[in-house]
């Protein structure tokens, strides 16, 4: 049993913005961790 | 209530629906246009929409709540959001808008079959239905117990502003709509967390309510201990919160109905994306002013009960006045803790700050077992378990000590969320009544037109619905809060499911069915023998119906189905 992406979930249109949606995803990800990091340090400092 | 808080909050719950109604005027034509909004919305629009309608009136006033009594770690919930949003973003939304579907179970129906479809649309009518009712319902009561004011009126004016707007302008005035509740809503937000600094003593400085705050564990935003029994921690945040937010997002109408309204795939991606950077910020700012609203609290003596009723029947009780006076005392001693440890902080004491800080958390706990023993106590003169007044906290202070105007702002933002989440539940509703079970079982073969104006009649139909079901909500007892989970139990199959017809080209119909099944059992069996928290269920519910979906696929080789994948 094949795990696959469906040919659907490929749209030509590019973002607006940082060339390719590969690039958003990876922002949105890196913004994420980014935000766990400052939470934590921040969780430590105040305790 | 002053006159000008009246004002404010009447301008505010006219304004924005009107708002809606005027920028959507010209996408009522036709079934495409009310349901659809004719795939004309901007990205920023489905966004604040999106946003608007997962954050129901109660999110604000419980989430604050919390905050006070348990500190921050409920942002961890969200953890999982943006890792949701990124995977729907490269999947599901494309995969939706080539479909040219109406509802994500009319996709299920191209994918699977008839029965798939149906089964997954009258569990959503099922569960949105009540927790339409309810999302009207809980800031009445909560309005109720503080104003006095007649939860039954209070429910009726919010659902029928609600039902005004929404049979009016369909998809695209709820959604115009929406954005301007989210603006007032973010605006609310900001004016208050303003305010209470501003409220504070001269002597305390927003760093000094922050390092209070920090002291006594209120500012505990990070959990990094794996605990299964755990709610709120790092893990079931990013494991189990991706996997709700994937089954709410990518699977329930109320929200797929908001990026299917898109001018393009690109411009419903922007939309999911924008909550993915902007919804943990979010919670975290408004968990911040629950957090700053209890080191108000250190230096203006709080209730022992926020919730005025209870309060009330709790003072006629022997044995309060001791919890009161226990309360009282450990009051004292935290405000002087408090206020000898921004001192020691200042002069840079390090001896005098070890000691106060000791003295200021014992202080806190002894505050705490006051207020367990004073709910208890109520629980105990009541005969029933899980009285909570969390929610009632935010309000009674606003109430009490926000200036003349900022109040109607701050109620106009309680019922506008409650107006937001209600009227995309509505409009979701009434699309997969019409798509999913009256133009599927029917009438297939009826006009446009015909369809519109059902479309309008079963949104009428749903809100009248949740106004009835907000009106005897009270006499429910419990079992608003069983309705309150019953999407969680529903959830974690249908992304099961959609996981299914997504990605596995070679499971059919049959094995869906069946898994789903299976995995709906499985939560049922966790729920009632486990004590995992439910933020697991999401996990274990979608991967049990994968699973078995591919099992029984593969068992059943000869397993055809009519319709060919996509």
């Amino acid at each position: 049993m094949k795990f696959k992406l469906p040919d659907a979930a490929f749209d030509p249109e590019p973002p607006p913005i940082l060339g390719s949606w590969r690039n958003i995803y990876i922002a949105a990800i890196a913004w994420l961790v980014f935000l766990i990091v400052l939470f934590y340090a921040f969780t430590r400092y105040f305790a | 209530m002053s006159h000008i808080d009246w004002v404010v909050m009447v301008l505010a719950m006219i304004a924005v629906p009107s708002f809606g109604l005027w920028r959507g005027r010209r996408n009522r034509r036709n079934v495409n246009d009310y349901l659809l909004a004719s795939k004309t919305m901007p990205w920023y629009a489905m966004g604040l929409s999106i946003m608007a309608t997962q954050a129901s009136a109660i999110t604000f006033i419980a989430t604050t709540g919390q905050a006070y009594v348990d500190g921050m770690r409920f942002v961890q919930f969200y953890f999982g959001l943006p890792i949701a949003m990124v995977i729907l973003a490269s999947t599901a939304v494309p995969i939706f808008h080539k479909a040219g579907v109406y509802t994500a179970y009319e996709y299920l129906e191209r994918r699977f079959d008839a029965k798939t479809r149906a089964l997954t649309s009258i569990v959503f009518l099922v569960s949105r239905g009540m927790a339409a009712g309810i999302a009207i319902y809980a800031p009445a009561i909560v309005m109720s117990s503080i104003f006095g004011w007649p939860d039954r009126i209070t429910t009726l004016i919010i659902g029928l502003v609600c039902v005004m707007y929404t049979t009016t302008g369909g998809i695209p005035a709820v959604t115009w709509t929406d954005v301007l509740q989210m603006s007032v809503i973010l605006s609310g937000l900001l004016l208050a967390v303003m305010t209470v600094v501003s409220l504070m003593p001269h002597s305390v400085s927003f760093a000094d309510a922050v390092y209070l705050a920090g002291a006594v564990g209120k500012l505990n935003v990070v959990d990094l201990k794996l605990d299964w029994n755990n709610r709120y921690n790092l893990w079931s945040g990013l494991f189990g919160g991706t996997f709700l937010f994937l089954g709410y997002f990518g699977c329930d109408q109320s929200q797929v109905q908001r990026f299917l309204t898109g001018k393009s795939v690109a411009q419903s991606r922007l939309s999911l994306l924008f909550n993915a950077m902007a919804k943990v910020p979010m919670q975290f700012f408004i968990l911040f002013v629950g957090a700053m609203v209890f080191v108000f609290y250190l230096f203006n003596q709080p209730p022992l009960l926020f919730q005025k009723v209870a309060m009330k029947e709790l003072a006629a009780q022997p044995g309060y006045a001791q919890i009161q006076t226990q309360f009282d005392d450990a009051f004292s001693r935290r405000l002087h803790a408090a206020e000898s440890l921004n001192a020691a902080r200042k002069d840079g004491d390090s001896a005098a700050l070890t000691s106060a800080t000791s003295d200021y958390r014992t202080a806190q706990h002894d505050a705490d077992a006051a207020r367990a023993a004073g709910i208890k106590l109520y629980q105990k003169t009541q005969g029933q378990s899980g009285f909570s007044d969390t929610n009632y906290i935010f309000l009674s202070f606003v109430t009490k000590y926000f200036p003349i105007g900022f109040v109607g702002l701050v109620i106009a933002v309680i019922f506008t969320a409650a107006m937001s989440s209600s009227s995309g539940e509505l409009n979701s509703l009434a699309a997969v009544s019409v798509m999913d079970i009256y133009r599927r079982h029917f009438r297939p073969n009826a006009s446009d037109h015909h369809y519109l104006v059902a479309s309008r009649i079963f949104t009428a139909l749903w809100g009248t619905w949740a106004v009835a079901f907000a009106q005897y909500a009270r006499h429910l007892g419990s079992l608003v809060e069983a309705v309150n989970q019953v999407g969680s139990f529903f959830y974690p199959v249908m992304l099961g499911t959609f996981t299914l017809g997504f990605f596995f080209k070679r499971v059919r119909g049959g094995s869906a069915f069946w898994a789903l099944l299976i995995g709906e059992a499985t939560i049922v069996a966790c729920a009632i023998f486990t004590k995992i928290a439910f933020l697991w269920y999401n996990v274990i519910g979608a991967v049990v119906v994968v699973v078995f979906g591919v099992l029984i696929s593969r068992l059943n080789g000869r397993e055809l189905n009519a319709l060919p994948p996509r």
